[in-house]
């Protein structure tokens, strides 16, 4: 109760004074808040509550204890319940900061945890990450998980769970006496003999992440300003292979149609909108490229391609413009049109960042290209691509080049894995 | 695959060779010529007459500022020099680079065929420099697909040499042309070099070109009479109806010389004892025949039977 005393006073609106009075007034109730640690006494008013009643329910059953046992096993057995509910969603809480069933203990723990990662030397987390990796301990509740079969109660089920307590035991004591030597030895050497790719993964998270509220954004924001800045974002996140929403690809399309409007067969640019039209037609062609790597038969491909066709005559004519090449291999490369056949390169020479993008998403669609259409040949425009950038003065950027030549590595029928694509995607995401 | 020298797969990727040009062009100007001579040994192992993919040509242009004078002159047989018939300046640049550097036995192959290319453009031709046709006399021999040869054998390239009245070139030209690799497509062409013959390889110190050009059509003969399979080795192209018209053409070729040879000894003979001099023999057909003698310095014209 006093704490809702103290955030209605907080959130109460002063109806006098001038806008910098009221302000001024807003700003000392803010600064109090802060010097008097507000929401630290707020998050530990529940805990006192949670305390109390732990304290009640653990009394209450010392107390019937003597009075009627069974009585005192029931008060005993629904605070039992209650405490393991607690510390599960602690453990939650600690883990995934994700997890909506936050609690004050979790959060401290979490932070906790992470000044220990953080001040913990690196050789220490790379011999616990790959002792984790190596116990039998970890991967036995592991390997018992995946061999469930249904129904849960099968026969096969109970045998194995029953195996796996056994040998629970055993694997303790294996990996005591293997991993103890282990860990002395790999604490003795200077480098640790197998790395860790935690930064990657992490940086993997992050965009995943980042790519969720770029879909957010697109979705609910009207803002030009906002969607200039976003799409900008996503040109930077997008040199990385990560699955995302599909929908980012209608998205972008939505921003590129609210920026143009379509006479004939000509496109014609609102005013002031130039750099967005160039910055939504980019992310466009990347996420439709990714999209149709990734999954050609997605139905959000097929609404955006019937979504252009309903918009743009087959013969529509985007030269003029900044997009112009963008655009042009969208519509020659996902939508086919007879009309464009002839689309050359020409003059294309974007900026570095552009350029490097459009180059890697070339490079991925030949590659499907390649193996689409049956080993035979990368598509031309794609060809023809590396023979522009190759052909510029100055050349472009390192990457560019380097993926150009892939171009050409895939067209003669050398083998670029996915591994390979993969190098030179860490290549560009490591480079400032 | 340059390496394996599989001209049918080196074909089929022929455009993602090309597009390597620009890219090896760069390297080799650096300093680093290893993938230019792997896409110049790929053009030649390929037995393609036009192994540049089309959106190349448009590069050709730029290539006396991109390229060394020696990658300039390697690069450019492989240059469709047809469609740049309003780059008169780009032939002089070529001229430029070719007198610049050392002269090799590839260096004079891409010369030559370059130069035969070039003459064939009518637009073009008259942008050669003279001193650009000493090349032929240096007879690089030319690799068994070679387009300067196939373009250098049509009637108005034979006449641009013929024009140049310069007998060691007209011979070195027709040294080059005549090859068990093809034949003379353009019958215009072929009638024009039996009439030059009689007319001249027929005068006074002749005999010496004479014998050069029959030694190389029984060269040529014997290579034919090795037979097709032979010839298909080097160059795939060839077919049993080239082989026959090959063998026809030159061996009526050195029968036109032999003829000539023939009439020659014949007209020794018919002046033994004066100081008259042979200056041409006339050829108005199969049978009609004349030659014009130079005596006490009035000219006088001999009909041969």
């Amino acid at each position: 109760m006093l704490g809702k005393q103290w955030l209605n006073r907080y959130a109460s609106t002063d109806m006098r004074g001038t806008a910098i009075q009221r302000s001024q007034n807003r700003q000392r109730k803010l600064d109090g808040v802060i010097t008097w640690y507000f929401d630290h006494v707020m998050e530990s008013l529940p805990l006192m509550l949670q305390i109390a009643l732990l304290l009640l329910g653990l009394a209450l059953s010392r107390y019937l204890w003597e009075v009627n046992i069974i009585v005192a096993c029931v008060v005993l057995g629904v605070t039992s319940l209650g405490v393991t509910f607690y510390v599960f969603i602690v453990i939650a809480g600690t883990a995934f900061e994700s997890c909506p069933y936050q609690t004050p203990i979790a959060r401290t723990l979490r932070h906790t945890f992470h000044w220990i990662y953080l001040y913990t030397p690196h050789p220490v987390h790379v011999v616990i990450s790959n002792l984790i990796q190596i116990s039998w301990c970890c991967q036995l509740p592991g390997g018992w998980w995946s061999s469930l079969e249904q129904p849960w109660y099968s026969t096969t089920n109970i045998v194995t769970s029953l195996t796996c307590i056994a040998l629970l035991p055993v694997a303790l004591l294996v990996d005591l006496s293997r991993l103890v030597p282990e860990i002395v030895w790999s604490l003795l050497q200077d480098e640790p003999t197998v790395t860790s790719p935690q930064t990657h993964v992490l940086d993997k998270q992050t965009i995943v992440l980042d790519l969720r509220c770029i879909s957010w954004i697109l979705q609910t924001s009207l803002d030009k300003a906002v969607h200039l800045s976003t799409l900008k974002h996503l040109q930077q996140q997008m040199l990385t292979p990560i699955n995302f929403d599909p929908a980012i690809v209608a998205y972008c399309f939505d921003v590129f149609i609210g920026c143009i409007s379509v006479n004939g067969y000509e496109v014609v640019v609102m005013q002031g909108l130039e750099q967005l039209t160039s910055v939504s037609a980019l992310c466009l062609f990347h996420t439709i490229s990714h999209l149709w790597v990734m999954d050609p038969t997605s139905s959000a491909l097929r609404d955006v391609r019937q979504y252009y066709n309903k918009i743009f005559p087959a013969n529509v004519a985007f030269y003029g413009h900044q997009f112009s090449h963008t655009m042009n291999a969208i519509h020659q490369v996902f939508i086919q049109s007879v009309g464009h056949r002839g689309f050359r390169w020409g003059h294309y020479k974007p900026p570095g960042d552009e350029h490097t993008l459009v180059a890697h998403t070339l490079l991925k669609l030949a590659q499907f290209g390649y193996q689409r259409m049956g080993q035979a040949k990368v598509p031309r425009l794609i060809l023809r691509f590396a023979l522009h950038s190759l052909s510029l003065d100055p050349l472009p950027p390192a990457p560019v080049i380097a993926d150009c030549l892939s171009i050409i590595a895939v067209d003669l029928g050398c083998d670029i894995s996915d591994t390979g694509a993969m190098t030179l995607d860490e290549r560009y995401v490591h480079t400032p | 695959m340059a390496k394996a020298e599989d001209y049918h797969q080196l074909q089929s990727k022929r455009k993602a060779i090309t597009t390597l040009l620009p890219y090896a062009v760069r390297l080799e100007k650096d300093g680093q010529p290893d993938m230019l001579n792997t896409f110049i040994h790929a053009a030649r192992a390929s037995k393609e007459w036009e192994l540049t993919w089309h959106h190349t040509w448009k590069y050709a242009k730029k290539l006396p500022h991109k390229a060394s004078p020696h990658a300039f002159v390697l690069v450019s047989p492989h240059v469709r020099w047809y469609l740049l018939t309003d780059s008169g300046d780009l032939v002089q640049q070529w001229a430029a680079a070719a007198s610049a550097v050392p002269y090799t036995e590839e260096v004079g192959q891409s010369v030559v065929d370059v130069l035969l290319q070039i003459v064939e453009v009518d637009e073009l031709a008259p942008y050669i420099p003279t001193d650009m046709w000493s090349w032929l006399i240096r007879q690089p021999s030319l690799p068994p697909v070679c387009y300067g040869r196939v373009v250098g054998s049509h009637a108005h390239v034979f006449r641009a040499v013929r024009a140049l009245k310069d007998i060691e070139v007209l011979k070195s030209y027709l040294l080059l042309v005549w090859s068990e690799w093809g034949y003379i497509q353009d019958g215009k062409c072929f009638d024009a070099m039996c009439a030059s013959i009689w007319k001249y390889f027929s005068g006074n110190g002749m005999g010496g070109h004479r014998a050069e050009l029959i030694q190389r059509l029984d060269h040529i003969l014997g290579q034919l009479d090795w037979g097709l399979e032979h010839l298909k080795e080097h160059n795939p192209q060839l077919g049993r109806y080239d082989l026959w018209r090959m063998k026809s053409q030159y061996r009526e070729l050195r029968e036109v010389l032999l003829e000539v040879e023939r009439c020659m000894f014949s007209l020794i003979l018919s002046f033994p004892h004066t100081d008259s001099k042979l200056n041409t023999i006339q050829w108005f057909g199969e049978d009609v025949c004349q030659c014009v003698v130079s005596s006490s310095g009035t000219e006088v014209i001999v009909p041969l039977l």
